[in-house]
């Protein structure tokens, strides 16, 4: 099955898709695929704490912070359950690469073609997004063209998806489906 | 102690007081530069994300404080504005106080015996 989980920053949405990830795994091959790209020790301390979240769990950490067809070729292990973390993470790495600025379009169709694949290839997907979306605040046209496009993702991650959870202040709430 | 939450001008205070007939007088507001009553004496917090900014902002510890707080004052209600749910700051300080409530709001609400979200002017129970 396919799960979308939401929530805002410091909502707890990592710990809880963890948590779902694990319970749907049983003793198939659990992955964690990594989008995040680290710039500084900010960025260095969420990767450990996250790290130290899925310590002792059985995850096989796959990096993947742009292209994410290709890590379809990283599930070593056979088919599995795949925690993707995060949507927002990879939408802004496709996004933004460098100086240049890629089509929302293009990058949703790529994400989009990646989600598929995973669907597809994995036993259980476990999506993680974030909400970015209820500041009020109108951003400039690069960051509204990166809100769209990570918009237009999410609506399609949870189209396919079986469940969808949004997270709010460590407690799952139920959007579309049931809460595992 | 109970959790209330919601976005900004959402009624929740106003829920909060219709519903247990808690009197104003018992308010702690944090956003109101008299804050209406002590801590101590409050049965409600209001404005508990300004009460975490402003400790973060002079460089104390809120987390600390809240918990002993509860320790004196176990049947807190606590409302709070949700603020994780936008772009992420470029300022590291705003970044900072984001992630702080946050974590802040997931410790309280695996204590608190019930949280609601108030969704304009209704309250929706999570737990």
């Amino acid at each position: 099955m396919t799960v979308l989980i939401t929530g805002g920053s410091g909502s707890g949405k990592s710990a809880y898709a963890e948590k779902t990830a694990v319970s749907l795994a049983g003793q198939s091959p659990l992955y964690y695929l990594a989008t995040m790209k680290i710039y500084d020790d900010e960025g260095r301390k969420k990767v450990h704490r996250h790290r130290d979240l899925r310590a002792g769990k059985g995850f096989t950490t796959i990096e993947q912070p742009t292209d994410l067809p290709k890590a379809v070729t990283g599930l070593s292990r056979g088919k599995g359950t795949v925690l993707l973390e995060c949507l927002s993470n990879l939408v802004a790495n496709e996004m933004f690469p460098g100086e240049e600025i890629c089509s929302g379009v293009e990058v949703e169709q790529r994400v989009c073609r990646g989600i598929c694949l995973l669907a597809q290839k994995a036993e259980h997907l476990v999506i993680v997004t974030n909400n970015v979306f209820e500041d009020g605040i109108r951003y400039e046209d690069t960051t509204c063209a990166y809100m769209e496009a990570l918009g237009r993702v999410n609506t399609f991650a949870a189209g396919i998806a079986d469940s969808v959870v949004e997270v709010v202040v460590g407690i799952s709430v139920p959007v579309k489906g049931k809460l595992l | 102690m109970e959790l209330y939450i919601g976005g900004y001008a959402q009624g929740k205070l106003n829920y909060v007081l219709n519903k247990t007939g808690i009197p104003i007088s018992k308010v702690y507001d944090a956003a109101e530069t008299v804050p209406g009553c002590s801590l101590t004496e409050a049965a409600v917090i209001n404005h508990f994300h300004i009460l975490v900014k402003n400790f973060l902002l002079e460089g104390k510890n809120p987390e600390e404080f809240i918990r002993k707080i509860l320790i004196e004052n176990p049947g807190l209600i606590i409302i709070s504005d949700e603020v994780g749910n936008g772009i992420v700051p470029a300022d590291a300080q705003k970044r900072e106080y984001r992630e702080r409530l946050g974590r802040l709001l997931c410790n309280l609400a695996e204590k608190a015996e019930r949280v609601e979200r108030i969704l304009c002017g209704i309250g929706q129970k999570i737990k």
